[in-house]
């Protein structure tokens, strides 16, 4: 007998669609399957229903029609069983700040039923493995960004999940703090090859480590596949061009040959996709010299992961938040602090 | 679940709130001394006045377990601007998320303000004895007292839970709070004994549960009444358990 197809990944979603009382939709079809041990990043711009799938699989709120199973348990009417094998660190902190660390730990070991002869060594086990031995017996109050971050992370491994969701883990954190977030995350996950969702707006942290990466915009996937895969999506080379003059104009000129796509535009930087950047580098540098457009620099590098995103959307991360507006961003929370 | 893992889960969140309350007990003692002065200055003024029957004992006396509610309801009632905070927090989101039953977060949440609330009495009669009150103070009395309180507190918590779920602001929460903290106060019988309202507030007085807790407070600390005592608990116990049912039904809501 051939295995049913949602029970063979750690995470299966089908068409789900979120529609909250007020009547905003967050999530209008959603599918997504993440294999068992996998590091899956949903990236998108904020509003795009990034949480509130993620609310849904971690069994807080009901979705309004589909279908998502966590570890082949149904996450609406087996949601018991998904709570027992699932953690999750929310994007806003979880952790009381007026008391200590260790405390912290101590109380989520004791919510989780780990047996009482245990709890000890695996608090401190966890405590040194996200760095934090010497300060667990200080104030939460004390800690900085990363290291309340960290604490997060150490109750949610604590309790070994085999799916751990964390909601933009590194939201805030500076570039230093962010990586050692994640260098300690990989740490564990590599030792017990649990399998982690995490959401992200930041792009270059899905595309360095995550394994596959689904693009989720306005409440729907717009692609997904490894960092790879959506980069070879666009093929050939992207081409930034630092000018003297108007960028919306050079690119209005350039639209003129044939092969290159201008993706975005920016006070006196372009971002061109071309196959070849040999060829068309010297195209480029005549067509605007000849229209009084002189190019300062230029450099030749891969496509990123955001190009994808722009080549998709026709705009930036920061873009698509502006274009959705704040004021749907902040119904998007609204609704969903408020409820169903 | 086994009923050993829910005792042990709600146990979880009382031992929560005690250490929260040993890295800061400043809340204890800022909560005392409104209290302290119903005993000094109010109880001992209208103790030369005479003008409350009181039957067999002064005044001062009388009051003393009405003023040890008064303070431990006000921190229970206010404890559910903790909710408004863990909602706008993380944690919520995570308990929710968590194996622990929706019920224990609720229930647990509810003992832990009550554990809180219950500190008062530790305080506030020390100062009434020392001030002359004459309290019947033995191991019995006292821990009757203490799981009257605490039940009665754990119906407050609840109360006060329920509210945070409806005024979402701090702002509105703290506002309605001193609409339903004074009166309750008022139309029971803290300060003077229900016989003497006018009947509208006596009726009113029947049916506000701070009236029974005071009523089997007296009972036990001042005359020693086991049986009256207990019959004012059982009260306790029903109306706790009539505001700790909706509450679980709210807790959803909030979170939903």
């Amino acid at each position: 007998m051939s295995e049913r197809k949602d029970e063979k990944y750690a995470i299966y979603v089908e068409n789900l669609i979120k529609v909250y009382s007020g009547g905003l939709k967050a999530l209008e079809g959603v599918s997504l399957e993440v294999n068992e041990g996998e590091i899956h990043a949903v990236v998108g711009p904020n509003g795009a229903g990034k949480t509130t799938l993620m609310r849904i699989l971690t069994t807080q709120i009901q979705p309004t029609s589909g279908h998502a199973r966590v570890l082949g348990y149904d996450v609406r009417s087996e949601s018991g069983a998904v709570r027992k094998l699932i953690s999750y660190v929310p994007q806003e902190f979880s952790v009381w700040t007026d008391i200590t660390g260790y405390e912290n730990l101590l109380f989520y070991s004791k919510i989780y039923g780990i047996s009482s002869d245990k709890r000890h060594r695996i608090i401190s086990d966890a405590l040194e493995l996200m760095g934090l031995s010497e300060a667990s017996g200080r104030l939460v109050r004390t800690y900085s960004g990363g290291m309340i971050r960290r604490l997060e992370i150490a109750a949610a491994l604590m309790v070994k999940p085999r799916v751990i969701f964390l909601d933009e883990p590194t939201i805030g954190l500076d570039p230093r703090a962010r990586e050692v977030v994640w260098e300690k995350l990989l740490e564990y996950q590599k030792e017990y090859r649990v399998t982690v969702l995490f959401n992200t707006h930041y792009m270059d942290e899905a595309e360095r480590y995550a394994e596959k990466v689904t693009f989720l915009n306005r409440g729907r996937v717009i692609a997904e596949g490894t960092p790879q895969e959506l980069v070879r999506l666009l093929g050939g080379e992207t081409l930034k061009v630092w000018i003297e003059g108007e960028s919306e104009r050079a690119s209005q000129i350039l639209s003129s040959i044939d092969g290159i796509q201008v993706l975005s535009a920016t006070s006196n930087q372009l971002v061109i996709l071309t196959p070849d950047s040999s060829v068309m580098l010297p195209k480029i540098v005549q067509t605007l010299s000849k229209s009084g457009i002189e190019v300062r620099s230029t450099t030749v590098s891969r496509p990123t992961l955001e190009d994808v995103f722009i080549k998709l959307t026709g705009m930036s991360i920061e873009e698509a938040e502006k274009a959705s507006g704040l004021r749907e961003v902040r119904a998007v929370r609204r609704a969903i602090r408020a409820g169903g | 679940m086994s009923l050993k893992s829910y005792w042990e889960q709600t146990v979880a969140f009382v031992e929560l709130e005690l250490r929260r309350l040993w890295h800061d007990p400043t809340e204890v003692f800022t909560r005392a001394v409104q209290p302290i002065l119903w005993l000094t200055v109010f109880g001992t003024t209208m103790e030369r006045l005479r003008s409350i029957p009181t039957a067999n004992v002064d005044y001062l006396t009388f009051i003393s377990p009405g003023v040890v509610l008064q303070s431990s309801s006000f921190i229970a009632l206010a404890y559910g601007i903790m909710l408004v905070w863990e909602r706008e927090s993380g944690i919520l989101k995570k308990l929710v998320s968590s194996p622990v039953d929706r019920f224990i977060i609720v229930l647990g949440r509810s003992l832990a303000g009550a554990v809180r609330a219950v500190t008062q009495l530790f305080i506030v009669l020390p100062v009434a004895l020392l001030f002359g009150a004459k309290l019947k103070i033995d191991p019995a009395s006292l821990i009757l007292a203490t799981f009257v309180l605490l039940l009665g507190s754990v119906g407050f918590t609840s109360l006060s839970i329920i509210l945070a779920v409806f005024m979402k602001t701090r702002e509105r929460f703290m506002g309605i709070l001193q609409a339903i903290v004074m009166p309750l106060f008022f139309t029971s019988n803290a300060l003077y004994p229900i016989e003497i309202m006018p009947a509208p507030l006596q009726a009113f007085a029947k049916v506000n549960p701070m009236t029974y807790i005071i009523s089997s407070l007296r009972d036990t600390l001042i005359y020693g009444d086991i049986v009256s005592a207990i019959n004012g608990l059982l009260v306790t116990l029903v109306f706790s358990s009539i505001v700790l049912h909706p509450e679980t039904k709210y807790l959803q809501k909030i979170v939903e």
